[in-house]
């Protein structure tokens, strides 16, 4: 019987030991996933903002003024309205009632 | 001595020992419980130092600031600020020269920024990524980064007195200062969260230890009623017209008349909103609502609306304009000393005629036009969501003297600002509302969006005396003196102003303030324009500056809101 008891209780120990080293690694294990999901997270904020701030500036009227420059919009090369019809329009030749039009 | 007395001596020897060891171990155990009590009760509050308990503040995000189509004004981007252990540094002169050409700052101001007895001192802040990953590639071991967020404004300085700006207060926390930023700072700042781990050597959290992590509440977003289009127009022709008219500075105020929600807001000169720091104090001061000036002759409509309201005069009632006259020892005269006899209501705003103004005045009574500046809101704040706004003073009716009424039927003797300004007369073209100015139309936490409207303060004249008003104000357009390069087929109401700059006392004749207002189109008017111009050189007169620099901005607004012609 005292045997058996003493038998019991090593065991017992034995399996506390076990199960305290599986939680302690366990937890080092999550601690430092815990860490890099903090590193990530703080990571993917930065980006995010910096993501933010280059949408932003393609959408801003100052980039659209610096575009239109570098591209060559000015009053020149507006296009032709309907009051200026007459580039569009080809007279043809002899045909007296076509020689009014202005271009 | 016997067997038996040598047995009895060893065992009350071991029996002594046994009770010393046990008396050992119960105080032992004893000194233990004593200590954890300790520990553990008595200066349990005092664990925060612990050196395994780490506790880190959770920076809230300030909030950002749109425009009324969520284009951003204000956005947050990545920063870190320079630190050095002072300890650290092994080589100080190579230290400062290689952070120098780093950071760009003259050697002799890192250097005095280095005390060698601390062990940590603050560098510079607001450092972009870039900066870091160079200043890391040098390898320093005395310098750390700190990261920080700091203001990004994609538009620039479009807004600058409008958003206001983010400094810093004596204890080194961010506040907004003036415009948007001061305001509504509380809303945009949010509140800071906490984490308090027990980590072990390395850093690593203790799973078993404790575990506090409280969120932070994000600082709320603002929607505002400024379309960032009428602001870079109401920007770009307000910079042209400074420099084609020599303008000392101006303002360009843009409202919905109807619900006096802010389009635009523009005062020049401003400033570079991300180095606040470089400019002087002047330029912080929003002219829109903290500059008094006296308004001149766009005043004269909101006596006028008065006077059809108390229905003491109608549009075509006569008046006699015969030549100066007469108030106490002051004579009144017209801008030109021109005079016309016999003239309509609407003719005495279309020629802006100061003694026809006076006989209004008179035939309004002093207790009433006293009544009405009063209800127009005159020498109170608007309230407009800004931080700066001043109120101006409208002195006591006790205190006024005969000539005061007499001159402030057209503008002078009496100072307002811009917002005073553009309030008033939006309540005599909206059908007679006195609104309370905004700037801010949705406030966004998370899911959840508040929607500001607009407020009524008060009515003050009846819808048809606005639309005879309105009718007046067109008639003062298409028959005013001055004839200006307007936009064809459209339908304009508006007023202009020259008002002289009172100095110690006396008014300088040398030195006005020119201003024009007007809205479109006139049978619904879609927007409301102020411009105010301080001391232009090229002409004193509102009618040759702030005019055609109002026409300049309608033309440009018409196209935009894509308003059809109505004639």
């Amino acid at each position: 019987m005292k045997n058996i008891l003493l038998r019991a209780t090593g065991l017992m120990i034995f399996v506390l030991i076990i199960i305290n080293l599986f939680v302690f690694i366990s937890g080092i294990v999550l601690s430092d996933q815990i860490s890099n999901f903090e590193t990530k997270t703080d990571n993917l904020r930065k980006i995010n903002l910096s993501l933010e701030k280059e949408v932003a500036n393609l959408g801003s009227l100052k980039f659209a003024t610096e575009q239109a420059k570098k591209l060559g919009f000015n009053r020149l090369s507006l296009p032709q309205s309907l009051g200026q019809l007459g580039y569009a329009y080809m007279p043809v030749k002899n045909d007296p009632s076509t020689n009014s039009g202005s271009y | 001595m016997t067997l038996r007395q040598t047995q009895g001596h060893i065992e009350r020897s071991r029996n002594m020992k046994i009770k010393v060891i046990f008396l050992f171990f119960i105080f032992f155990y004893l000194a233990i419980i004593v200590r954890l009590f300790f520990l553990q009760v008595i200066i349990s509050p005092t664990y925060k130092d612990s050196p395994y308990l780490k506790t880190t503040k959770i920076n809230s995000v300030r909030g950002r600031i749109f425009d009324r189509n969520n284009q951003p004004l204000v956005l947050n981007q990545n920063s870190y600020q320079l630190h050095l252990e002072p300890k650290k540094i092994n080589d100080k002169d190579r230290l400062i020269h290689l952070l120098s050409d780093s950071l760009e700052v003259p050697e002799a101001s890192i250097s005095g920024r280095i005390d060698m007895s601390k062990d940590w001192l603050a560098i510079q802040g607001g450092l972009t990524q870039e900066q870091k990953d160079n200043i890391n590639k040098l390898n320093l071991k005395s310098v750390g980064f700190d990261y920080q967020t700091k203001r990004f404004y994609p538009e620039a300085s479009l807004s600058a007195h409008l958003l206001g700006f983010l400094g810093k207060n004596d204890q080194s926390e961010d506040v907004g200062y003036l415009g948007l930023e001061g305001f509504y700072d509380r809303d945009l700042k949010g509140l800071p969260g906490f984490v308090e781990t027990e980590r072990d050597i390395l850093g690593r959290p203790i799973l078993i230890g404790v575990q506090q992590r409280v969120e932070p509440e994000n600082g709320r977003d603002l929607i505002l009623t400024v379309d960032k289009t009428v602001q870079e127009i109401s920007k770009k022709k307000l910079l042209e017209g400074l420099e084609l008219y020599k303008a000392k500075k101006g303002c360009v105020i843009t409202a919905d008349p109807k619900t006096m929600a802010i389009l635009a807001l523009v005062c020049l000169p401003d400033y570079d909103l991300e180095k606040y720091y470089l400019f002087s104090e002047d330029y912080y001061k929003n002219s829109a609502i903290s500059d008094l000036f006296e308004p001149g002759s766009i005043f004269k409509p909101l006596i006028m609306a008065a006077g059809l309201e108390e229905k003491k005069i109608k549009p075509n009632d006569a008046y006699n304009e015969t030549g100066q006259i007469s108030v106490g020892e002051y004579n009144i005269k017209t801008w030109n000393d021109k005079y016309e006899g016999k003239i309509s209501m609407t003719r005495i705003l279309e020629k802006s005629s100061n003694v026809g103004m006076v006989y209004i005045g008179e035939k309004l009574g002093n207790k009433k036009i006293y009544d009405y500046l009063e209800k127009y809101g005159f020498g109170k704040n608007t309230d407009i969501d800004l931080q700066g706004e001043v109120s101006g003073y409208l002195k006591p009716q006790a205190n006024w003297y005969p000539i005061d009424y007499s001159t402030v039927t057209f503008g002078q003797g009496i100072a307002i600002t811009s917002i005073q300004m553009i309030r008033a007369f939006a309540s005599i073209i909206n059908g007679g509302y006195l609104m309370r100015p905004y700037l801010v139309q949705k406030i966004v936490s998370g899911n959840k969006v508040t929607e500001i409207k607009p407020r009524i303060e008060r009515k003050i004249i009846a819808s048809l005396t606005s639309e005879i008003i309105k009718k007046m104000l067109i008639s003062t357009v298409e028959n005013a003196e001055a004839k200006w390069d307007r936009p064809k087929g459209y339908k304009i109401g508006g007023k202009t102003g020259t008002a002289q700059i009172p100095i110690k006392g006396h008014y300088d004749p040398t030195k006005t303030i020119a201003s024009f207002i007007g809205f479109a189109p006139a049978s619904d008017p879609k927007f409301l324009t102020l411009v105010v111009l301080y001391e232009p050189k090229t002409s004193p007169w509102g009618s040759e500056t702030a005019a055609p620099l109002f026409f300049e901005i309608a033309k440009q607004l018409i196209v935009y809101y894509n308003i059809s012609p109505s004639q």
